[in-house]
């Protein structure tokens, strides 16, 4: 992308992004969910609307879930980021991944990052959230495939294995069902 | 086009002075919910702004600044500042000017404000400790949502009688929010009861204009913004009825 | 004529296995992809945009009038803009500039003519997708506009169903109906003589949008011969390449079409694929750049097929007893600028217009006409859920009439074994006829009598209803084309086994069904198995992925892929084990004799002795459908290879003094014929329910008079979220088995949409005791016709 755009100028931003830094160069106009797709390949991140509406987007940045479609890229100069691909240490799944195969709460998939995201994001404040605190946070979270109930199945279990001390489960042992 | 967002470190901030409370205006809707707003009874209305706030996520970088200045009728947080009847400093190189929420609107997305001015700060009074606020809405689904309309209260009791009280809706007929002040006066002295609200619905109607889109009808909108008055004010009894 | 072998297998495998335990079908095993898509690793069309460099980006430039001439058309201004590489019109295209579906009505650029907002006139390429947006406020369009029209009633009369003077939108043909299907059946007018009570009423559906979150996306890259490989998001692969050969006037193995993980697709994705693959095909044609399409959302709304609104006109007749005597009913299906599936949808709107019900004395006319509105083509149903809307409704108000209760007017009246349908096609055992047992199961587990009683005498400001509806679908698709699917399975020399076929998967699972089939048959895991991505080039044309096809089409052929290798593998292992090929048990990677158990050896081991005896072990599974019948002036034949049956029970609580609506409990109940993927099916049930709730309640396109579309976003577009989820799901399978499907399988896909509306209006209205007579029923309109009624005062 922005190749030959020269009327604009070319930034230099620095992001964290699951764990390793990054210097990247970006338009002023670019936002930081096309640094994280197209720039970096965390291609996790989904774009569903691009206005924040939809909930694929999201990734955690200094401490708070946010669309990454709603922010630019210069405003992300110097913070932490974490997305899907960063969830869980590499060979690892995080709870609510392991709960949403559990449960079969796969369709498409296509929302399945933004909903991970939100969740991880939710237990690591809060690992006894109430079924209102749940339906908060995941409200946000369009499904078009409808997999909404098991959605809520899926992070009830997740608050389970947390309380177990399985916070994360080896990919392995995750897919042999 | 100007990103305010490094100035986060000074133009952030809830807090009590000089009889105020003074909200900065890069202070997002989440700042707001984390601090003494989120926690006092008689600011529940900060938590139903909150709670109702479009999508979770939005709430960390949508902001008091930025909700007042778009001027576009269903802001939320515009709604309940203007029932505490609120006012914005407005700061630019020739100096700072304070003008009342009530009176920053002036047509379609159109503020006074001046091209040269920034947003810096919203600020009301601290209000009584037998007050509280809420704001309600509803929309077509129940998830999350901009509301058919918007409605905002602030009720000071006094026992029973109606202390003080100011409602705003996200319109009164203008593309801007506004306060319903005949109503208000209609309802202050009097006692706090269904009937008492049932008789404000006519006040309300004479001077509340609505209009007919593709998303409503304006029979619609009246009759609801009668409904969510009623429910705020009763809301707002049941919360200081309660610790 | 002889009884095709893949026929004759389907029906022998039917019978063999009925009613003997199974090991994989009907299990809940974890999906093939499930891992992938939950790590985030699943790549979408447009995530490919990561692994390639020198891309050009493609934007459309549409029209700024609903319905215009274009008198010319100017691209200098933005072609001289730094990083605009080439600006494309109609002049530039090699071959046909045409994607129509069913006709060839639409430009794939327009030239002459502007028929709906989202017509493009230009395509910017560009090497930034922001500069090729702006550059194209530089394409200076000269337009005369002419009158636009976004009511199908502006174009035809809804009683008379005669053309109305207009300016023509389609000028090139005769008319702008494109398309009328009829029944005759029986003698009306008798009926309606003989009738002790007639119901007619008017009935609206809107413009549902579908809303996948994944927006369209199309890649285009050069190959070095000269050809184009294309990756998409589209149900119909074999389409993408038809369409895009012929628009670069390219033989079709020039064109390689690859599906990748896909979003969401329910309709929405067969044929706009079509023209996104043509417009990046086209700017790498032009480039020799690799070249990327991707939609916005708004683009998405606006530049995509849509579900048909309907106006419809229906009366029944029936005697005091309930007994249906005659259906009539003018249907109009807006198609909007152009037919997409228009005419299918016609047809099949047709087909189902009267029910699943006996019903000898029919006169049914549907017209899809053209108006200036986002062309309408296929969405989940295909224009049953429109008719059944209407139809259900009907049923309730006739029950109303009668002082019968809704359910006994249904069981009363539908269609079981042994039954002719409306079309006077004779439904057996052999079809699999379910409905009645499907309504049994939730009228019994909703507490149906009971509450329907209860409920009925509320006062409060909520009111609780309870509301049945019932459904039907034929499965595959009919008359609409040959009607034939393929697998091909592929042994590898270590026993894993390689999966080809051309359907897809767009979240529906239907593969994995797929995939136990042949598990099942050849006795092996189904974690052995590798399901490869459509890809034109190796998958075989399995025909599009539409029309709850899959299981039924695509099942049949992975069967008898599996049947004929299983054959050969007990033929080897027999030989290895000296036991007779029928005494061979599959175990994988266990194989034995069934009556020497010792005498056993490996899966991996027959595999190997094949490749050293020379027997090939791959095998290319075909299945092709009889020939549907039907006659065009008075829709007698047999429509359909058979039909999935539903019925669902919805309750419901109403907020008298906001008009609000909670869905609390959904008991739902599908004739499937055979379960064969059971997560799939759940999947269906729930999410099918969720997404008709939509259409019930809060969804619809909304054009202004201009042609505009007032809510091209999530924000202004509802669709359900979390919070609108009904508490508690409740839902049943029948299978009254499908003798010529696999294992007796059945679809579901579109099935599982069908009955919901109708069962949540007619629990509200049960709410209410107020009738209603279009969707979607947002609180404003649930308000004001309960406040004019009287229930509320204000």
């Amino acid at each position: 992308m922005s190749s030959s755009n020269g009327e604009y100028p070319d930034i230099p931003i620095k992001l964290n992004v699951n764990g390793r830094d990054y210097v990247v160069t970006v338009k002023p106009y670019e936002r930081l969910i096309d640094v994280l797709r197209y720039k970096l390949g965390f291609t996790g991140v989904k774009e569903g609307c691009g206005r924040g509406e939809c909930g694929s987007c999201l990734v955690i940045m200094d401490g708070k879930l946010v669309p990454s479609c709603l922010v630019l890229a210069v405003r992300a100069n110097g913070s932490r980021i974490t997305t899907i691909e960063g969830i869980a240490p590499e060979g690892k799944l995080h709870a609510i991944q392991k709960a949403l195969l559990d449960v079969h709460a796969v369709q498409c998939g296509y929302c399945l990052p933004g909903v991970i995201v939100a969740v991880k994001y939710l237990l690591d404040r809060n690992p006894e959230p109430s079924d209102e605190e749940i339906m908060e946070v995941l409200d946000g979270c369009l499904c078009r495939c409808g997999t909404y109930p098991r959605f809520l199945k899926a992070v009830k279990l997740a608050i389970k294995y947390v309380r177990e001390g399985k916070t994360y489960f080896d990919v392995k042992e995750a897919v042999e069902v | 086009m100007l990103d305010l967002w490094s100035l986060r470190g000074e133009l952030a901030y809830v807090r009590r002075e000089d009889g105020f409370v003074k909200i900065g205006a890069l202070t997002t809707i989440d700042d707001l919910y984390n601090s003494f707003l989120g926690k006092e009874r008689k600011y529940l209305g900060f938590v139903d702004l909150y709670k109702g706030f479009g999508a979770y996520y939005l709430r960390s970088i949508a902001t008091v600044g930025g909700n007042i200045g778009a001027g576009h009728p269903l802001s939320d947080a515009a709604i309940l500042l203007m029932a505490l009847d609120a006012e914005v400093k407005l700061v630019s190189k020739s100096g700072e000017r304070m003008v009342k929420l009530n009176k920053l609107y002036r047509g379609k997305r159109e503020l006074d404000r001046r091209p040269d001015e920034l947003i810096m700060e919203v600020r009301f009074r601290d209000t009584p400790d037998n007050s509280s606020t809420a704001l309600l809405k509803i929309d077509r689904r129940h998830g999350h949502s901009m509301g058919y309309t918007v409605t905002a209260a602030y009720l000071e009791l006094d026992g029973n009688i109606i202390r003080d009280v100011r409602i705003a809706f996200d319109s009164m007929g203008e593309p801007y929010p506004g306060r319903a002040y005949k109503t208000e006066e209609y309802l202050r002295g009097r006692e706090l009861s269904e009937e008492t609200i049932h008789g404000a619905y006519s006040v309300l109607e004479s001077e509340m204009k609505r209009i007919s889109d593709y998303r409503a009808p304006a029979e619609y909108r009246l009759d609801l913004s009668k409904v969510l008055m009623k429910r705020a004010l009763l809301l707002i009894r049941d919360r200081l009825s309660k610790g | 004529m002889a009884k095709p072998d893949y026929v004759r297998i389907v029906e022998e495998v039917f019978e063999r296995y009925k009613g003997k335990p199974l090991i994989y079908i009907g299990k809940h095993i974890l999906r093939w992809d499930a891992l992938a898509k939950v790590t985030g690793k699943a790549l979408f069309t447009a995530d490919f945009l990561k692994l390639y460099k020198n891309l050009v980006w493609v934007y459309s430039l549409r029209t700024r009038y609903a319905h215009a001439l274009i008198k010319g058309v100017d691209v200098s201004g933005a072609e001289r803009v730094s990083g605009v590489l080439k600006v494309i019109t109609a002049n530039d295209i090699p071959g046909v500039n045409d994607v129509g579906y069913v006709i060839p009505d639409q430009p794939l650029l327009a030239y002459k003519k502007v028929r709906y907002i989202g017509d493009t006139i230009a395509l910017v390429v560009a090497d930034d997708p922001y500069i090729a947006r702006e550059a194209a406020e530089r394409v200076h369009v000269d337009y005369e506009p002419l009158p636009v029209y976004t009511d199908p009633e502006e174009i035809v009369d809804l009683m008379t169903l005669k053309e109305k003077p207009h300016t023509s939108i389609h000028g090139e043909r005769d008319s702008d109906i494109v398309a009328h299907y009829k029944i005759r059946a029986g003698d009306v007018e008798k009926a309606l003589r003989e009738a002790d009570v007639v119901v007619e009423n008017k009935y609206r559906t809107p413009m549902q949008e579908h809303a996948y979150i994944e927006p369209e996306a199309a890649i285009s890259i050069p190959e070095p011969d000269g050809g184009i490989t294309i990756i998409t998001s589209t149900q119909c692969p074999f389409d993408v390449r038809r369409a895009v050969a012929r628009v670069l006037g390219l033989p079709q193995n020039m064109i390689r079409v690859i599906v990748p993980f896909v979003g969401g697709g329910f309709g929405g994705k067969e044929d706009v694929a079509d023209e996104l693959g043509a417009k990046a095909a086209l700017a790498t044609y032009l480039t020799g750049r690799p070249a990327v399409v991707v939609h916005t959302r708004e683009e998405s709304i606006i530049g995509h097929s849509k579900r048909h609104p309907m106006v419809a006109w229906y009366r029944h007749a029936a005697r005091r007893d309930g007994t249906l005597l005659a259906v009539e009913a003018n249907i109009l299906l807006d198609t909007g600028g152009y037919a997409s599936l228009g005419p299918f949808v016609a047809w099949r709107t047709t087909v189902h217009s009267t029910g699943p019900y006996r019903v000898s004395n029919a006169r049914i006319d549907t017209l899809a006409v053209y108006t200036n509105t986002i062309y309408s083509g296929a969405f989940r149903g295909f224009g049953d859920p429109q008719v059944q809307f209407a139809v259900e409704r009907q049923m309730d108000i006739l029950a109303e009439e009668l002082g019968i209760d809704p359910v006994e007017l249904r069981l009363k009246n539908i269609l079981r074994a042994g039954d002719r349908t409306v079309h006077g096609q004779l439904l057996t055992e052999e079809h699999g006829v379910g409905l009645e047992e499907a309504i049994k199961k939730v009228v019994e587990a909703s507490d149906w009598y009971r509450k329907r009683r209860e409920y009925t005498g509320e006062r409060g400001r909520l009111r609780k209803g309870i509301g049945i509806a019932v459904g039907w679908h034929g499965n595959s698709i009919g008359v609409e084309g040959a009607d034939y699917s393929s697998v091909t399975l592929i042994i590898n020399r270590d026993g894993t086994i390689t999966f080809r076929t051309g359907l897809m998967d767009m979240g529906q699972g239907s593969l994995w069904g797929l995939v136990l089939i042949a598990a099942e048959i050849l006795g092996v895991p189904p974690n052995y198995f590798r399901i490869e991505q459509p890809d034109t080039a190796s998958t075989p044309d399995a025909g599009p992925t539409v029309a709850s096809r899959a299981t039924v089409m695509g099942g049949n052929a992975a069967l008898v892929a599996a049947y004929r290798l299983r054959k050969r593998i007990n033929e080897i292992a027999s030989q290895m084990l000296e036991c007779s090929p029928e005494e061979i048990v599959v175990e994988a990677p266990r194989i034995y004799c069934r009556s020497d158990p010792e005498k056993e050896t490996t899966w991996q081991e027959v595999v190997e002795q094949s490749f050293w005896l020379g027997v090939p072990l791959q095998e290319f599974g075909y299945y092709r459908a009889p020939r549907a019948k039907w006659e065009e002036e008075t829709g007698r034949g047999e429509p359909y290879i058979t039909y999935t049956f539903g019925a669902i029970v919805s309750e419901v609580t109403v907020d008298l003094e906001t008009g609000q609506v909670w869905v609390d409990r959904a008991y739902i109940a599908y004739d499937i014929g055979r379960v064969i993927n059971p997560v799939g099916a759940e999947h269906h049930a729930e999410g099918g329910f969720i997404q008709g709730m939509g259409y019930a309640l809060m969804e619809e396109v909304v054009h202004s008079k201009e042609g505009w579309i007032y809510n091209p976003n999530l924000s202004t577009y509802y669709i359900p979220t979390m919070k609108d989820t009904p508490r508690e799901f409740h839902v049943f399978f029948v299978e009254a088995g499908y003798k010529r499907g696999p294992f007796g399988a059945k679809g579901l896909g579109e099935p599982s949409i069908v009955p919901v509306a109708p069962s949540i209006v007619n629990a509200i209205s049960h709410a209410l005791g107020i009738r209603f007579y279009e969707i979607p029923l947002p609180p404003h309109k649930i308000y004001l016709l309960a406040k004019k009624h009287g229930l509320t005062k204000i």
